[in-house]
C-alpha cells in the first residue's frame, strides 16, 4: 500500500511493518512508548504491540545501550532510539565495547543484532548539544555499521535492512529533513541493501557524494549547475561503514572530478576517507583535486549562527566550479 | 537502614553460628561444593604459575573467592545465563567449560570465550561494570518471552560506584527483572580500600535506591551462599523481580598477576584474611559432619591437581587460530575492505613476506 | 497557548493562594492585563495575562492553592498542532504533494570510461601541459601504459627537431585502424594474372565489367563470398553479394558497398554503381552504405600501378585488385602478338580459403572478364 510521507513517518511505517511481521522485534528508548518519541518516529506502536515490545525506559543512556545488547545476545532484535546523537556518548562504552565486539569475541557464538536510532545534524534551532554530526566516531569503529538514509523512501528500505541486520548498525536520521520532504513509499516490506550507495543523479563531468541533510542542498546545487552546462553526478552514500567504494570509484573514473559535502566537522571526518580511497585507487583518474565541503572545526554554534556553519548550495556549486576549471 | 550483621551459619573455624538447614545433613551438595572450591584452588595456582613462565598472559586470580562462586554456579539451572565479570573462572568451568579453554582467554584466545558449552553466557567483562546492564538485557528477554529464566551476574565492590551499575539496579528494579547481582566484596579494588570506594554502610543498601531488596551474606561460608542465591533465584523465576547479594569475602591473590599487592596492603591483614578462608572453612565442617578425612583429602587435592595439570598440558598444546579469524567474525558476511585486507594479513605471514614468523630460509 | 499555568513567581515558590479574579470566564483579554492576585508565602501578587485571547475557563475559586505550573485558566484557541519535537523548529514540507524518489542502486550501468584520456600522474600532466604536448598522442612505456615524464619529454625533443605531429584524424584514422587489424589478424596470400581484354568493345565500363565477374566468381566458389571470425574460428558463408568498391578521394580512402550484386539486372547496378560515384564525389555516403561488405573491389588500375597485395579488411576474406590496362607481347601459338590486358591481383585469407579455391575463383574472373560483353 502506498503511503505520502515523510522520513520521520517513514521510519513509523517501517518500524510498524517489521514489527508486525517479526515477533522478536522490540523498541525500547525514552519516551518512545506512551509518548510515541519526542519526534512522533514511534507514534502508535504502544498502542499496537503494548508494553513488553515498546518499552519506556528509565532515563540512562548507557542503559539503553547495554540492555539491549544483552537482549540481542537472547536473540531478541532490539531497536533502541537515542533521543538526540548528542546523548549517544554515555552510550559509546557499551557500543564500542561490547556491540561492536560481541560477535567477534565470541567467534560468532553470541552476536549482536541491535539497531541503535538517533536523530542527528543540525538546522533546527535546537539548543546546544542537539545538533550533533559524528558519524565518523562511529564509522571508525569496526564491527558496526553506520546507515545515513537521505528520503523517505530509502529511511524505509534502509531501516527495514538495519533491522534484519545480523549486526549492530547505528541508524542516524537528519532530523533537518524529517519533515520537509513527502514522498510516496510503498509499504512493502522491500528492504534497501546496506553496504550500497545510491546514485541520485547520473551525469558526466563531475561526481558529488554526501549522505544526510546535505543530499537535499547537494541536489539543489546539482539542478543550478545543470542550467549552466555542468552535469553532476550525485551520490548518496547512505551506508557511512562498511563503504560502498565501487560505486563512488567507478563515477570518479567516469568523471575525473570529485567534490564530497558533508555537515559534520572537516578533520576526521567520513570525507577524508573516501579521498584517501579515490587518491589510492583512482589517481589517475582524477583531472582535479578532491575537494570537501564541510563544516568547520568547531562546536556547531549556537542557533543563531547556525546558518554560517552549515554549507549551503552555494558553497557546493562554488567548489564545482573550482575543481571543473582546474586545469 | 539495616544494621544486619552479613548472613552466616559457619564461623570462620567451620562451627556453626546458628543452627544450619536440614540439607545439610546430607553429603551431596556439600561435597560437591567442596569438590570444585578445591579444583578451582587449583585451577588458580596453575594459571599464575603458567603466566609466570611465559605461557599465559596476564591472569586475574579467583583466590578467596571459592565460597561465593562455586555455590552460585551449583544453585544455577542450566537454563539461566551467567553474566560475569573477570573472576568467575570457577562459574564458567563448574557451568561446563573444558578445563583447558579456560585457560584460553587468558592465552590470548578468543576461542576461551566461544565454546559451546558456554550456552548462551556472556564472556568475561573487562570495561568495569559494563556486565551488570546486558545481565538486565538478558533478563529482559527472558521477561518478555515469559520464561522461567534468571540472569546472575558478578561485579567487585570497585565496580559498584560505576553509572552502570547504579542504572542496572534502577532498571532491574524498576522493570522487576529476573536478574541477581552478586557483588563479591572481596575489600580491594586494586589498591584501592572499601572504605574509599563507597560512604555507603553496606554495598548491599544500593539496592534501596533502586527499589530492591539487598542482602550482606558471609561470603566465606558456602552455607550462606547457598541459602541466599536460592532465595534471589526463586525470586525471579517467580517474577518477583532483582535482588542484591553483597557477599564479603578478601581478595586473598593480587589484582592480576601484574599487581603487587604488598605495595599497598599489610601482611597482617592477608594473614588475618586466611584464618577465613573457604575452603577451610568448609572442610572444618564436612569433618565435623563425619563427611570427610585426611585420606579423602589427598585424594581429592591428587585427583584435581591431575585434571589440572592434563588441562594445563593440553591448553599449551593448542596452536593459535589462523589468521583469517582476525577477520573472520566481526559481521555475519564479511565486506570487500575486510576481504582485502585479510589477503594482506595471509600473505604478509608467509615466507618473504612482512609478518612471517618461521625461520627464514 | 492553551493553558496558561502558575509561573514560577520567584525563588522557587512552590505555590499560591487565589484571592481574587479580576476577569470572568468568556471574557475577552488583553496582553497585560491582570487576571488574578494570589498570595504567596511572601507577597500578594498580581498576574498579568501573557497573551491576547479569550478566557474559557478559570481553575480554581479564591481561597484554593495552585501549585506553580498548574493551569490557572484556559484560552479559546485550536488544539496545538502537535509539532513532533520537544526542541527546535523541524521545518515542514512546503507542498504536500508527494514526489516519487528515483535513484540506482550501487553506479549506473554503462558507466565506462568514457572520457578516454591518457593514464598520466598530476605531476606528468602538469609537465604536458607546460611543454605543450598532447597527452593522447603518446604511448605511455609505463606500468599498464602509464605516461611516464620521460615519454613527455622525448616527445617534446622530437617536435622541437621535426615539428609536430598532427594527429590522424576521420578516415585517415579509420584506414590506419583497419590496416592495423588487418595485419594482425589476416593470412593473406596474393595471386596474380592477367586478364585479356582485347576483345573488348571500346568504351566499356571496366568497373563494371570487374563488379559482374566478382559476381559470377562468388557464384562458382561461394567461399570467397564470406566473413570469418577468428576469436571462434568459423566462417558465414553469404548467400548475398554484398561488394565493397575502393574509392579514392581528396579526403583518403573510401569504400561505399553495392548491394546484393549477384541478384539485380544490369540497368540496376549500373544505375547503383552511377548513385555511387555521384555521393562520392558529393561526399554524401550514409554511414550504414559504407558497412557490411563481403568481398572488396579495389580498382586502383584509375591511377597507376600493375600488381599488388591488396589488403583483406576483416571479417572478409579477399580482395581483388585491378592495375592499369596495358598492351603487352603475348605469346600465342608460337606467335607473338600484342593484347591488351588488364592486371589482377587476388589476395585471400589462406586461414579461411584454400590455394586451390582461390585459382578456381581468379579462373572464373578470368572467364567473364575475357568474354565480349556480359
Amino acid at each position: 500500500m502506498k503511503h505520502n510521507v515523510c522520513l520521520l513517518e517513514a521510519v513509523n511505517l517501517a518500524l510498524a511493518s517489521e514489527m508486525r511481521k517479526d515477533e522478536e522485534v522490540v523498541i525500547l528508548g525514552e519516551d518512545v512508548g506512551v509518548n510515541g518519541g519526542v519526534f512522533r518516529a514511534t507514534a502508535n506502536l504502544r498502542d499496537e504491540f503494548g508494553l513488553k515490545r515498546v518499552m519506556d525506559t528509565p532515563l540512562a543512556e548507557t542503559m539503553i545501550a547495554g540492555v539491549s545488547i544483552g537482549m540481542a545476545s537472547q536473540g531478541l532484535k532490539p531497536i533502541a532510539e537515542i533521543q538526540f546523537m548528542g546523548f549517544i556518548f554515555p552510550a559509546l562504552e557499551q557500543i564500542i565495547c561490547h556491540a561492536a565486539r560481541l560477535r567477534n569475541r565470541t567467534r560468532g557464538r553470541l552476536s549482536c543484532p541491535l539497531v541503535i536510532r538517533a536523530p542527528f545534524g543540525g538546522g533546527i534551532h535546537a539548543p546546544e548539544h542537539h545538533s550533533e554530526s559524528t558519524e565518523a566516531l562511529l564509522a571508525h569503529i569496526p564491527g558496526l555499521k553506520v546507515v545515513v538514509p537521505s528520503s523517505p523512501a530509502r529511511a524505509y528500505g534502509l531501516l527495514l535492512a538495519a533491522i534484519r541486520d545480523p549486526d549492530p548498525v547505528i541508524f542516524l536520521e537528519p532530523k533537518r529533513i524529517y519533515r520537509s520532504q513527502q514522498q510516496e513509499v510503498e509499504d512493502n516490506a522491500n528492504a534497501l541493501p546496506i553496504g550500497s550507495c545510491f546514485t541520485l543523479r547520473e551525469g558526466s563531468d563531475i561526481t558529488l557524494v554526501s549522505w544526510g541533510a546535505m543530499i537535499t542542498e547537494t541536489l539543489s546545487a546539482a539542478e543550478s549547475l545543470s542550467n549552466e552546462g555542468v552535469n553532476c553526478e550525485v551520490i548518496d552514500v547512505a551506508t557511512i561503514s562498511p563503504l560502498d567504494v565501487e560505486t563512488i570509484l567507478i563515477s570518479v573514473r567516469k568523471t575525473g572530478r570529485l567534490v564530497i559535502i558533508h555537515e559534520a566537522p572537516r578533520t576526521g571526518g567520513v570525507g577524508a576517507d573516501i579521498s584517501a580511497i579515490v587518491a589510492e585507487q583512482a589517481l589517475l583518474d582524477l583531472q582535479a583535486p578532491v575537494v570537501r565541503v564541510t563544516g568547520y572545526d568547531t562546536v556547531m554554534p549556537y542557533f543563531r549562527l547556525e546558518k554560517h556553519y552549515l554549507p549551503n548550495s552555494q558553497d557546493i556549486i562554488d567548489a564545482v566550479k573550482q575543481t571543473v576549471e582546474f586545469v | 537502614m539495616k544494621t544486619l550483621p552479613p548472613l552466616q551459619y559457619l564461623d570462620q573455624e567451620g562451627q556453626p553460628s546458628q543452627p544450619c538447614p536440614e540439607w545439610c545433613n546430607k553429603p551431596d551438595w556439600l561435597l560437591r561444593c567442596y569438590h570444585y572450591m578445591v579444583l578451582a584452588r587449583q585451577f588458580d595456582t596453575k594459571a599464575i604459575a603458567l603466566q609466570r613462565t611465559g605461557q599465559l598472559g596476564t591472569y586475574a586470580s579467583l583466590l578467596g573467592s571459592e565460597g561465593i562462586d562455586v555455590p552460585v554456579a551449583l544453585s544455577m539451572k542450566s537454563t539461566d545465563v551467567l553474566v560475569p565479570y573477570y573472576r568467575n573462572h570457577a562459574c564458567q568451568i563448574i557451568r561446563g567449560m573444558p578445563l583447558e579453554e579456560a585457560f584460553l582467554y587468558w592465552g590470548g584466545d578468543e576461542r576461551g570465550n566461544s565454546s559451546v558449552q558456554m550456552g548462551e553466557d556472556f564472556p568475561n567483562a573487562v570495561p568495569i561494570a559494563t556486565q551488570s546492564l546486558h545481565a538486565c538485557g538478558v533478563a529482559s528477554a527472558f521477561k518478555i518471552r515469559n520464561q522461567k529464566r534468571a540472569a546472575v551476574t558478578f561485579i567487585g565492590d570497585g565496580g559498584t560506584s560505576k553509572g552502570d551499575f547504579m542504572e542496572a539496579l534502577n532498571v532491574a528494579g524498576v522493570w522487576q527483572l529476573p536478574v541477581v547481582f552478586i557483588i563479591n566484596n572481596n575489600q580491594w579494588a586494586i589498591s584501592i580500600p572499601r572504605q574509599i570506594q563507597s560512604a555507603a554502610a553496606q554495598l548491599a543498601d544500593k539496592a534501596v535506591a533502586a527499589g530492591i531488596p539487598g542482602i550482606q551474606v558471609d561470603g566465606n561460608d558456602p552455607i550462606a551462599m547457598h541459602e541466599a542465591i536460592h532465595n534471589a533465584l526463586n525470586r525471579a523465576y517467580e517474577g518477583k523481580g532483582a535482588t542484591l547479594i553483597e557477599a564479603i569475602s578478601y581478595r586473598l591473590g593480587d589484582h592480576t598477576t601484574a599487581d603487587d599487592a604488598t605495595r599497598y596492603r599489610s601482611n597482617d591483614e592477608l594473614k588475618s584474611a586466611w584464618e577465613r578462608d573457604p575452603i577451610k572453612r568448609l572442610r572444618n565442617f564436612l569433618a565435623l559432619q563425619n563427611f570427610w578425612d585426611e585420606s579423602k583429602e589427598q585424594a581429592l587435592l591428587q585427583e584435581t591437581h591431575q585434571l589440572v595439570q592434563e588441562a594445563a598440558n593440553k591448553y599449551i598444546e593448542i596452536s593459535p587460530q589462523k589468521i583469517d579469524s582476525i577477520f573472520d567474525y566481526l559481521y555475519a558476511e564479511p565486506n570487500s575492505q575486510l576481504i582485502e585486507q585479510k589477503d594482506w594479513a595471509i600473505v604478509k605471514a608467509m615466507q618473504g613476506g612482512s609478518h612471517f614468523e618461521g625461520e627464514s630460509s | 497557548m492553551k493553558y496558561f499555568k502558575l509561573p514560577d513567581l520567584g525563588e522557587g515558590l512552590p505555590e499560591a493562594e487565589i484571592i481574587e479574579w479580576h476577569i470572568a470566564e468568556g471574557q475577552c483579554v488583553e496582553t497585560d492585563q491582570i487576571l488574578v492576585s494570589v498570595e504567596t508565602a511572601k507577597a500578594i501578587i498580581e498576574i498579568p495575562s501573557p497573551q491576547t485571547g479569550k478566557v474559557t475557563h478559570l481553575f480554581g475559586q479564591p481561597g484554593d492553592t495552585i501549585h506553580t505550573g498548574e493551569p490557572l485558566l484556559e484560552f479559546e484557541g485550536d488544539e496545538e498542532n502537535d509539532s513532533g519535537t520537544v526542541v527546535g523548529e523541524i521545518p515542514q514540507a512546503q507542498e504536500q504533494t508527494a514526489t516519487t524518489d528515483e535513484f540506482i542502486i550501487g553506479a549506473p550501468s554503462g558507466s565506462s570510461h568514457i572520457r578516454g584520456e591518457s593514464k598520466a600522474t598530476p605531476a606528468v600532466r602538469a609537465l604536458a601541459k607546460r611543454l605543450n604536448i598532447d597527452l593522447n598522442q603518446i604511448k605511455g612505456s609505463g606500468q599498464n601504459g602509464l605516461i611516464t615524464p620521460t615519454d613527455v619529454e622525448k616527445t617534446a625533443k622530437l617536435d622541437r627537431a621535426h615539428g609536430k605531429a598532427s594527429p590522424l584524424k576521420g578516415v585517415r584514422k579509420h584506414m590506419a585502424l583497419a590496416m592495423i587489424k588487418s595485419h594482425q589478424e589476416i593470412v593473406p596470400v596474393t595471386i596474380n594474372e592477367d586478364a585479356n581484354i582485347d576483345i573488348w568493345p571500346k568504351n566499356t565500363d571496366i568497373t563494371f565489367r570487374l563488379i559482374h565477374a566478382i559476381a559470377q566468381a562468388c557464384k562458382k566458389v561461394p567461399e570467397f563470398n564470406a566473413w570469418f571470425d577468428s576469436s571462434s574460428l568459423s566462417r558465414r558463408i553469404h548467400s548475398t553479394i554484398t561488394l565493397g568498391v575502393a574509392v579514392d578521394t581528396p579526403q583518403g580512402l573510401f569504400v561505399p558497398v553495392l548491394r546484393d550484386i549477384g541478384n539485380r539486372d544490369q540497368a540496376d547496378l549500373r544505375n547503383g554503381l552511377n548513385l555511387l560515384r555521384e555521393d562520392v564525389k558529393n561526399r554524401t555516403i550514409p554511414a550504414k552504405e559504407l558497412q557490411g561488405a563481403t568481398i572488396t573491389l579495389s580498382n586502383f588500375g584509375t591511377i597507376a600501378g600493375r600488381y599488388a597485395n591488396p589488403i583483406i579488411v576483416p571479417p572478409q576474406v579477399a580482395i581483388l585488385g585491378a592495375g592499369v590496362i596495358r598492351q603487352e607481347p603475348k605469346v600465342v601459338n608460337n606467335e607473338i602478338i600484342i593484347q591488351r590486358i588488364m592486371p589482377l591481383s587476388l589476395s585471400f585469407d589462406h586461414r579461411a580459403l584454400t590455394g586451390g579455391e582461390a585459382a578456381r575463383f581468379l579462373m572464373a574472373i578470368l572467364n567473364d572478364l575475357q568474354q565480349e560483353t556480359t
